[in-house]
């Protein structure tokens, strides 16, 4: 009986001495394995009386059973020893930097355009699309801008012949819309798109830019429409609480004609380098449609009316990222480009 | 236009409102004030009388004793250097702190001599140069022997204490060019009574005379001419000078004065000729004429048909509204003039003016255009003036030819429109008002208002003028902000703009940033452009040669883009551009992409992802996936487009449902010197056009196997010249419907193959749809397979 005891003790101390699951491996054969120390004391049995044997095989039973329960926990307890070894061996300097991960940045100027197409596109407005080649006819002629007018002068547009160009103005785009509709409305619209004039180019001049026009025609469309209108892309371009101040201005193809002020977003209004210190900043043209170019288009101007708007993104841009030169859009510097690479 | 604050208050009384105030209120009403300028400045001023002048040896500069008042104290030492310093004479002298432009006046010695003020000249005070003479230049003013000595205020006897407001005029309110017409604007803003002289019939006087005038061109509809047999030439009043200066022009003589004056204050352009020196007693205007001629300032002009001729005699004496001949010009010898006011083509004028060269003011005017009546307020204030300030007389009866019919433009509106129009709620009593101040004379019954306009308000023609004129004076502030109420209509992106947008996200997805460059392009782009649709668009009259033509591809753009980014050490670019290009027949859009290095590098973490034809095909195929092409609606084959440019054998033609779509591939390395590129430049061009006309495979579901792949690794060694798609079409055909997946993972040449041999690694993998694969059919399969490689493509298992 003693025997049994004495074994168990022997394998006790041996797992409590054992320092790696190898080792613990080796006691687990010396004594559970199948020429193990306590196989070998049931061998013992055959010696042993009839009734004798049942309660050393329990003995024995019982012994086999502490050990193995010793040896579970002893190797749970190594192998959480281990792994919190590994776990120490395997740390990082996370002050590495991370795996570069560099996204491509979408061109200033069309940010700007897809946050306008976006806001309008949201209030029900289709956005236009026509030919930079353009004719004549829809750049000047449905404009109001009939031949001999000033602003058609050789100097101010890229002709090809004489009745083809390159378009100075978006307005294009808005004629052709308008042709288009033949005098059904309602029209809503915007036109995003490049514009040449003969312009040398410089810090603040540039022979090829960008505008965006809106146009809206139906019935009962008011002056007081489009300021709503113009204060809500105001708002959306310059940020919240942005307000916007029409002065009388001059263009063919619209009447009354405003210039628009917005509040300066820099220092709200109250004047700074950007504004120049007047509190506003000048942003945009429109007015109501003219009605002679309504008729011109085939639309009665008893009955509808409508109002248009322009604006340069480029100076929009220049104005919301602080950008001194309008030759970096067309540059493409790769650092310029670059610094267009967030959520706005 | 300049705009003389001092004379505007000759017409309009502008007591209690300042320069600023004044440039405030038209601004807000449309006149753009850009810059309010005085006409002179200068504090601590006083008129002074050099009591004796002693040089100072050595120097230039010499000692004076002047007196500024009568007290005994009144006499100040004051050391000037202006070489006609002298004894005798009235001065300007700025005394201890006057403020003048150039600084302030400190007193302290100079040169050791005490000195209590300084001389002025009147450039000084911020007289512009170009009005003085030279001799006014060159030393200190001499004011005029009864000048008031002790007078302080200096600038408002020298008829200098103007302000001048630089006001910026649309083209449709070139009326206010006119000072009378201005002022007329003014009274409405300020609702201020206005006063013109009294001009209106001045000149109708004089008998009869042998004169006549008469045009043989439509392009002068009325002439209006006076003879003035008297006249005396001498100096202007000292007033006109100064509106003049204030206008920007300069003083000639009193009889030149008068003729710009009038046509400052009525906007009319007139010209006065000698009457001595035309050789006939007639005037002809003509504009079919070739000859060179001698205009007033001395230059020779070429004179082309087309161009406007005032003749007399046959002979040319002017160019009409733009300027006169030297020959009949008023100098001090004139006694008796001949007046002409009439109204030339704008168009005529301006082409004129601007092939010569000759941009003058009468030019300007006459090409924003003239209002009916000025031609004979101009005479009859010609008249007028001519009589006060140069003793005229001796007139004949105004003889014209052309036609004068003028009938006062009538405009009807109602209260109702307008305020629908403008989404306004103004009163038929605000509207009166401003239409009454405009001198629209309106007449109201009930809600119709009917406006007769004045002459010069040449702009206004229908409704929605009127109602411009009502908010523009009433204010933009009472304007509400409402948005429009009408029918709902759905704001959606077409598929063209859907798939710029799609294409834009997957390019910056992988790295690439967008560039926009220019249309207009030089010779050489349009000879090197790839696949250009025809031949280019040339603009009529190009700026330069580097923008000549409208671009008909966007490949040297964007690599003129690379070279700009190599050359500035930006390192490892990749680019996209979606643009319109142009050739005589017609436009199309298409699509550049271009890597310049690695696409990904990180050193550190020991990763590098080339930018080379492969990660160009790559990045094509996921775009085009991405639009719902693929499979066997694309394909690529050898590129024989366009070797010039691209790589021959390191470059593709794409190809959609039969259709050419562009080539993408390596730059050829002799045209990557032409742009001094450093490294090879993988570029690509493709037509969009295509795709936004085509509809892409739509996404549909189709429900997931259920029973397990089965993928076998096999390695063929084949002829090098053998290609992936040989392989994976013969393993296709021998696979049948088991297949599912060919994919080649790797290429192996050297040691261990034979040479003109490549060892080719693949993953097979087959499926069924409706049971788990047994050994036997995939061995059968796989077998077929083998069999195939090594009977077509002489591709055997390797060992």
């Amino acid at each position: 009986m003693d025997r049994i005891t004495e074994v168990q003790n022997e394998a006790l101390s041996a797992i409590e001495s054992a320092q790696s699951p190898e080792e613990l491996q080796q006691v687990r054969i010396k004594y559970l394995g199948k020429k193990g120390s306590i196989q070998a004391l049931m061998s013992e049995m055959k010696s042993l009386s009839k009734e004798e044997k049942p309660v050393f095989g329990q003995k024995v039973n019982l012994c086999k059973q502490a050990v193995s329960e010793a040896i579970e926990k002893a190797q749970a307890q190594l192998e959480a020893k281990a792994l919190e070894a590994q776990l120490i061996k395997d740390k990082l300097d996370i002050t590495l930097n991370g795996t570069k991960s560099e996204k491509g940045t979408m061109h200033p100027l069309h940010m700007i355009q897809q946050e306008i197409e976006d806001l309008f596109i949201g209030m029900g407005y289709k956005i236009a699309e026509g030919p930079e080649v353009e004719e004549d006819y829809y750049n000047f002629e449905l404009a109001n801008i009939p031949k001999d007018h000033p602003a058609r002068e050789m100097q101010d547009t890229f002709y090809i012949d004489p009745n083809t160009l390159l378009r100075t103005h978006t307005t294009a785009m808005q004629m052709r819309e308008l042709e288009k509709a033949k005098g059904q409305t309602p029209i809503k619209l915007i036109c995003p798109g490049k514009v040449y004039r003969r312009d040398d180019d410089d810090a603040t001049h540039s022979h090829q830019f960008t505008q965006c026009e809106g146009l809206v025609v139906g019935e009962h469309i008011t002056l007081a429409d489009l300021k709503g209108t113009l204060e809500f892309m105001a708002n959306r371009m310059f940020g919240e609480g942005r307000q916007i101040r029409f002065r009388p201005s001059y263009f063919p193809f619209t009447e009354p004609s405003v210039e628009v002020d917005v509040s300066c977003p820099f220092c709200n209004g109250k004047g700074c380098n950007v504004c120049k210190g007047s509190g506003w900043i000048e942003i945009l043209g429109a007015g109501m449609v003219h009605p002679h170019v309504l008729e011109m288009n085939g639309f009665d101007s008893e009955k509808c009316t409508g109002f248009a708007f322009g604006v340069g993104l480029e100076r929009v841009a220049m104005l919301k990222y602080g950008i001194d030169d309008i030759r970096n859009f067309y540059i493409n510097d790769e650092r310029f480009l670059k610094t267009f690479d967030r959520f706005d | 236009m300049r705009l003389s604050y001092k004379w505007l208050s000759e017409y309009v009384d502008l007591s209690g409102i300042s320069p600023e105030e004044l440039a405030d209120k038209m601004t807000t009403a449309g006149l753009e004030v850009e810059g309010i300028e005085p006409l002179a400045q200068g504090t601590h001023l006083v008129i002074g009388e050099v009591l004796s002048s002693e040089d100072v040896e050595g120097t230039h500069l010499h000692i004076t004793q002047t007196r500024i008042g009568d007290k005994p104290e009144d006499v100040l030492q004051i050391v000037c250097g202006a070489p006609n310093c002298r004894a005798g004479l009235k001065v300007i002298v700025a005394l201890d702190g006057a403020e003048l432009p150039g600084g302030t006046i400190h007193v302290r010695p100079l040169r050791g001599i005490d000195s209590n003020g300084m001389l002025c000249a009147l450039y000084e005070l911020g007289v512009d140069k170009k009005y003085l003479t030279e001799y006014q230049c060159s030393g200190i003013e001499e004011l005029p022997a009864d000048a008031p000595v002790g007078e302080t205020d200096v600038l408002g006897y020298l008829g200098y204490d103007d302000t001048v407001l630089d006001v910026s005029l649309t083209p449709n309110r070139a009326d206010c060019s006119s000072m009378w017409n201005m002022a007329k604007e003014v009274g409405a803003i300020l609702h201020r009574e206005v006063k013109w002289p009294d001009y209106a019939g001045k000149a109708d006087i004089g008998e009869e005379g042998t004169f006549r005038v008469s045009s043989a061109t439509e392009k002068c509809s009325a002439f209006l001419g006076k003879v003035v047999n008297h006249v005396e030439v001498g100096p202007s009043p000292k007033w006109m000078v100064n509106y003049l200066h204030a206008a920007g022009m300069n003083s000639i003589n009193n009889v030149v004065d008068i003729s710009n004056f009038v046509m400052l204050e009525t906007g009319q352009p007139l010209h006065y000729y000698n009457l001595a020196k035309l050789p006939a007693r007639e005037i002809t205007v003509v504009d079919d004429i070739e000859m060179k001629m001698t205009a007033l300032d001395g230059v020779e002009f070429e004179i082309q048909k087309g161009d406007l001729v005032i003749t007399t005699g046959g002979q040319p004496t002017g160019i009409a509204g733009i300027m006169g001949g030297e020959e009949s010009m008023i100098d001090e010898t004139t006694n008796a003039i001949f007046i002409e006011a009439a109204n030339f083509d704008a168009t005529s004028v301006r082409r004129s003016s601007i092939r010569l060269n000759l941009i003058t003011e009468a030019a300007q005017r006459f090409t924003k255009g003239l209002e009916p009546l000025s031609m004979q307020k101009a005479v009859d204030r010609s008249v007028e003036l001519l009589t006060k300030y140069a003793n005229a007389s001796g007139f004949e009866k105004t003889v014209s030819c052309g036609d004068f019919t003028y009938e006062p433009k009538v405009v009807k509106e109602t209260l109702t429109h307008c305020n629908d129009l403008l989404g306004t709620e103004f009163t038929m009593d605000q509207v009166k008002e401003v239409l009454t101040w405009l001198d629209f004379k309106p007449e109201i019954n009930g809600d119709e208002i009917t406006c007769t306009i004045p002459s010069y308000r040449t702009d206004i023609e229908r409704q929605a003028d009127i109602d411009e004129e009502i908010i523009r004076l009433i204010g933009f502030d009472s304007l509400k902000s409402t948005l429009p109420f009408m029918e709902a209509t759905v704001g959606r992106l077409t598929p063209a703009q859907k798939i710029r947008r799609t294409i834009g996200e997957l390019m910056r997805a992988n790295g690439l940033n967008e560039i926009i460059t220019y249309t207009l392009v030089p010779q050489d782009y349009i000879d090197n452009a790839f696949d250009a649709a025809g031949d280019a668009i040339a603009l009529a009259m190009p700026m330069s040669d580097a923008k000549k033509y409208i671009r008909s591809s966007l490949l040297n753009s964007v690599l003129e883009c690379v070279q700009y980014n190599e050359a500035h050490q930006n390192n490892s670019c990749s680019f996209y551009e979606i643009s319109k290009v142009y050739s005589v027949k017609g436009e199309e859009e298409r699509l550049a992409v271009v890597f310049d290095g690695n696409l990904e590098e990180d050193k550190l973490h020991k990763i590098a992802k080339p930018g080379d034809f492969y990660a160009m095909k790559g990045l094509i195929m996921s775009m085009l996936k991405k639009l719902g092409f693929f499979g066997g609606r694309i394909q690529i084959r050898e590129n024989t487009k366009d070797t010039v440019h691209f790589h021959p054998f390191r470059s593709a033609e794409l190809w959609m449902d039969k259709k050419f779509l562009g080539v993408f591939g390596d730059i050829h390395p002799a045209y990557a010197k032409k742009f001094d590129l450093k490294k090879s430049v993988v570029y690509a061009e493709l037509k969009l056009d295509q795709l936004f006309e085509t509809r892409g495979t739509r996404m549909k579901f189709v429900p997931l196997e259920r029973y397990p792949a089965v993928s076998r690794d096999i390695a063929v060694v084949t002829d090098r010249e053998t290609s992936a798609q040989q392989i994976t079409n013969t393993i296709n055909k021998a696979g049948g419907k088991l297949l599912r997946n060919v994919e080649i993972f790797d290429i192996y040449e050297g040691e261990h193959v034979e040479a003109g041999k490549k060892s080719v690694a693949l993953r097979v993998t087959y499926q069924a749809a409706d049971h788990t694969l047994k050994e036997e059919e995939i061995s059968t399969v796989h077998k077929a397979i083998l069999d195939a490689l090594a009977k077509k493509l002489n591709a055997e298992l390797r060992a």
